[in-house]
């Protein structure tokens, strides 16, 4: 039992890292303790995939200590163009 | 050497600070199962000699501490390394509270014998194959679903690979999370890189990048 919701995540990730998308599913019905998170960020840019996921990490550094499960698809706006037209084509 | 009680937090926290592994027993004189295992403490101490020193003190003396640490019942055993907490034992556990013990006086003395730190030990095994994997449980029996997951991918790769079950050692479980400022498990090394966790596996794979990463 955490005392995060997914909105609260959202809200968090998209003020800090400035992104224009971010989705975030509650995976563990409502008690807190796995979520998946789409996140697209200009601050992303020019990062390798572990720079890009542990910036995430460190902004939800408090919350990651109470939630079990945490998994995240971290997007630059460029990457993410690409990812919506593989989406459209499947 | 035997249990030190303590009555003053200055001392509580030279002790804890100190290089030597503290076994810290949070008590109350109303409790009679403190006594239980202050007396289990007193014969562990006799067995690991110098290696770990014993404290006790009395939680509802020292409530910010007794707060810091989540105190909720006594007694409650709190291990230190160093200042900080790596272990615990919630309630009348004497044979946890035991081989807890043993574990740390044996990693203590193989520590002083090499002159080995913990930064070091890690440095060490995260070299300890040319892709190694930190999960939880082993390759045969994951214990965690992100664990499992991962070993399935990698396993496809025909790769070879070691793992180290981070359940087994709660030093390495929490040093390696500040060593590689990565908070998660599982965690993948190349060549004694940090990879990164199920998710960029699972990228690296989406992106067909997977196979050249973990070759490194």
């Amino acid at each position: 039992m955490s005392k995060y919701n997914s909105k609260y995540l959202e809200d968090k990730l998209k003020t800090q890292l400035e992104a224009q998308h971010v989705s975030v599913v509650d995976e563990s019905d409502g008690c807190g303790g796995k979520f998946s998170a789409v996140i697209v960020s200009a601050a992303f840019n020019g990062k390798t995939l572990l720079q890009k996921h542990r910036l995430v990490n460190s902004t939800l550094a408090e919350e990651l200590k109470e939630i079990h499960a945490f998994s995240q698809k971290s997007y630059t706006p460029d990457e993410w163009e690409k990812v919506k037209e593989q989406q459209q084509q499947q | 050497m035997p249990v030190v009680v303590v009555t003053e937090a200055e001392e509580y926290q030279k002790r804890i600070n100190a290089d030597k592994t503290t076994v810290a027993l949070f008590a109350a004189d109303w409790a009679e199962q403190c006594g239980q295992v202050k007396d289990a403490l007193e014969e562990l101490s006799k067995i690991t000699g110098d290696k770990l020193q014993f404290i006790s003190l009395n939680a509802e003396q020292f409530p910010e501490i007794s707060m810091k640490h989540q105190i909720e019942a006594v007694p409650t055993v709190i291990f230190f390394a160093k200042g900080s907490a790596v272990d615990r034992v919630d309630g009348v556990d004497i044979a946890a509270i035991s081989s807890k013990s043993k574990k740390l006086a044996e990693s203590a003395s193989s520590a002083a014998a090499t002159g080995q730190t913990l930064e070091d030990r890690l440095k060490a095994l995260i070299n300890t194959a040319p892709l190694m994997i930190f999960m939880k449980g082993d390759r045969n029996g994951p214990r965690c679903g992100f664990s499992k997951q991962l070993i399935g991918i990698v396993n496809e790769t025909n790769l070879p690979y070691e793992t180290f079950d981070i359940l087994g050692d709660e030093e390495v479980r929490q040093g390696l999370k500040t060593f590689s400022d990565w908070p998660t498990y599982p965690q993948v090394y190349v060549k004694g890189e940090l990879i990164g966790g199920l998710d960029i596996i699972k990228e690296l794979l989406a992106n067909n990048e997977l196979e050249a990463t973990l070759k490194g």
